[in-house]
């Protein structure tokens, strides 16, 4: 299809409204936010007891220093924590916006589809990195988890370079829930996969040796590798630097894919006149 | 096909052209014309399943024909939808199209965002929509407890954010009370004043008299009328009525049953209206005048103590027009 293209900053102007939308939305259900914190440190405080019977010398080494269970699982915990929350929000926006019948009410509007998805998830996109940050510190104080305050910074830049991939993944499942109605069970096999076998939990020494080979190339393992050795030892921009050379390529790949699929599946549901179906 | 505005119509805001389309086998469109002026109201009648909203989705934008053209404001809507849904207002049918959990400002504000609009702006249009559509009082209030009425009033708030050319309406006034529902037909005419084409679906046929300009009768996707209302209601074959008939104060036997059919003669016929003796359908013909059937029946002997219509020529013509084919 042809047509007038639109300004791209005018329609980046849009999310501003959709943030404020979700911003409204959320706080109307103040006690899903309570839930979602007290889940979460529900997890943190398991994983704390289940540290202590485990022998720190089993931990692999991160940057060169030797760890504790705890603050060898907080990291993984907080990573698989962001692309779970992540995933399951960037699925459930679109799904959300069908069931509701607001989907329809936003495509008769002058906006990209490509704008309607970015912004159905920008309160998603800042606010789960912001949860991510906020539980390694409280967990840190909480469970005298020592991290290295210097690797913050460099940890953070490689979860932001994490977050187009979680996006990509994200549209992709959008994209097959747009198609099928369904996906979200391919979804949570798959992300349970790649999580359970990126060394979130467990040491990839205690896995196959084909499973060790496979996390190098599993963008959820490049990146909690990479932020245990911001963290815990403190390894500097050079070794952060060496981790987003192989994350960000991993990333912008698989956000390329992941538009490209929503778009397909906009484009059909457009010819098949099936968008507001659910 | 004939054109509802004859030699004077004006040049049309919303063309649809030979629409035509299909999912699968099943064809749902075929070869649907429309043409709305500026001010002018077009009804779009048909039963279930006629192929309404889809084509409503076709001119929004929404759905892509398989041929035919559709301009709004003289953009091609599937070449360019972007630029063509600037000059289009929808009030789409049923409830929950909004955000529930926010206010009826808040949600047109959003809305007039996703338009282009910057906050201040787009708060100052929703303030001046809420007014326009008497909701100025519960713009604070969340839309979740919004009654259904006011959500179609805040619906035809938000398709009028930006003064479309061109304002298409999805059953309205569907679920509404008489007093809602003349709500919404004031505020539609109002809008059509001030120079929008509007495309109105409705089933609800008694609407429609006195206040759309155009009818287009669809049935099973393809046009099967198009012209005034009054056009439409010439389209009436015959009359039904209820009548109720007294003899000399008892029901009415078959042999006085009989005397009336002969009465009535080539003008219409009399028969019974299920098991109370007392009551009759009188069917008449196009030609017949009801005072004449009446002196006629009350020329055999028998009282005329009631008579009602069955059906409005209105909703006569629509079904002829629309079962002709089944």
């Amino acid at each position: 299809m042809t047509g007038t293209h639109p300004n791209p900053l005018a329609e980046l102007a849009k999310l501003s409204a959709f943030l404020r939308r979700d911003v409204l939305t959320r706080l109307s259900y103040r006690t899903a936010i309570l839930a979602d914190w007290f889940s979460l440190f529900s997890q943190a405080l398991v994983f704390y007891y289940v540290s202590k019977v485990i022998n720190p010398a089993r931990i692999p080494s991160s940057g060169g220093e030797r760890t504790t269970y705890i603050a060898y699982v907080t990291v993984g915990i907080a990573v698989s924590g962001f692309l779970a929350v992540g995933l399951a929000r960037l699925v459930g926006a679109i799904r959300q916006e069908q069931f509701m019948g607001t989907l329809e009410s936003l495509m008769v509007t002058p906006t990209t589809a490509s704008v309607i998805l970015l912004g159905s998830v920008v309160y998603d996109l800042i606010y789960v990195p912001f949860r991510t940050v906020i539980f390694l510190v409280i967990v840190s104080f909480a469970f005298n988890v020592s991290f290295v305050t210097s690797g913050y910074i460099p940890a953070l830049v490689i979860l932001a370079a994490f977050i187009p991939f979680v996006w990509g993944i994200g549209s992709i499942a959008s994209a097959c829930v747009l198609t099928y109605r369904r996906g979200s069970g391919v979804l949570g096999f798959g992300t349970f996969f790649l999580t359970f076998t990126s060394g979130a939990y467990f040491p990839l020494a205690l896995f196959p040796s084909w499973v060790e080979e496979l996390a190098r190339l599993n963008p959820i393992a490049v990146t909690i590798t990479g932020m245990r050795e911001q963290l815990i030892g403190g390894a500097g921009w050079d070794d952060a630097l060496v981790v987003l050379a192989k994350l960000v390529p991993m990333s912008g790949i698989t956000l390329i894919l992941g538009l490209i699929a929503f778009r397909a599946a906009m484009r059909r549901e457009r010819r098949l006149g099936t968008l507001g179906l659910y | 096909m004939t054109s509802p505005f004859g030699d004077a119509e004006p040049p049309g805001v919303l063309d649809a052209r030979d629409v035509t389309r299909s999912f699968g086998d099943k064809t749902v469109l075929t070869g649907v014309d429309l043409r709305v002026g500026a001010g002018r109201i077009s009804a779009l009648l048909g039963p279930n399943g006629a192929g309404k909203t889809t084509f409503l989705r076709i001119l929004t934008g929404l759905l892509l024909p398989d041929s035919g053209e559709v301009t709004v404001a003289g953009i091609d809507v599937t070449a360019d939808p972007m630029a063509a849904r600037r000059h289009i207002g929808v009030v789409p049918s049923g409830d929950r199209t909004f955000y529930m959990r926010i206010s009826g400002l808040e949600n047109l504000a959003f809305f007039g965002r996703l338009y282009g609009l910057s906050r201040r702006q787009a708060l100052a249009r929703a303030s001046d929509g809420l007014a326009d559509v008497g909701l100025s009082d519960a713009g604070g209030q969340r839309v979740g407890l919004y009654s259904h009425g006011m959500q179609k009033r805040l619906s035809m708030a938000r398709a009028l954010l930006m003064h479309p050319e061109v304002l298409v309406v999805d059953e309205a006034t569907d679920g509404l009370d008489p007093e809602g529902a003349r709500r919404v037909q004031d505020l539609v005419r109002g809008i059509a004043d001030r120079g929008t084409a509007v495309v109105w679906t409705t089933q609800r046929l008694d609407e429609i008299r006195g206040f759309a300009d155009a009818v287009t009768v669809l049935d099973q996707g393809r046009t099967t009328f198009t012209g005034t209302v009054e056009e439409l209601m010439l389209q009436s074959q015959s009359r039904s009525y209820f009548v109720r008939l007294l003899a000399a104060g008892a029901a009415p036997d078959d042999r006085q049953i009989q005397a009336a059919n002969d009465a009535l003669g080539a003008s219409g016929t009399l028969s019974r209206a299920g098991a109370d003796l007392e009551h009759f359908r009188l069917e008449l013909t196009e030609a017949a005048v009801l005072g004449d059937a009446l002196s006629a029946l009350a020329g055999t002997g028998m009282t005329v103590v009631d008579c009602a219509q069955q059906r409005s020529e209105l909703e006569q013509s629509f079904l002829r027009l629309t079962t002709a084919r089944t």
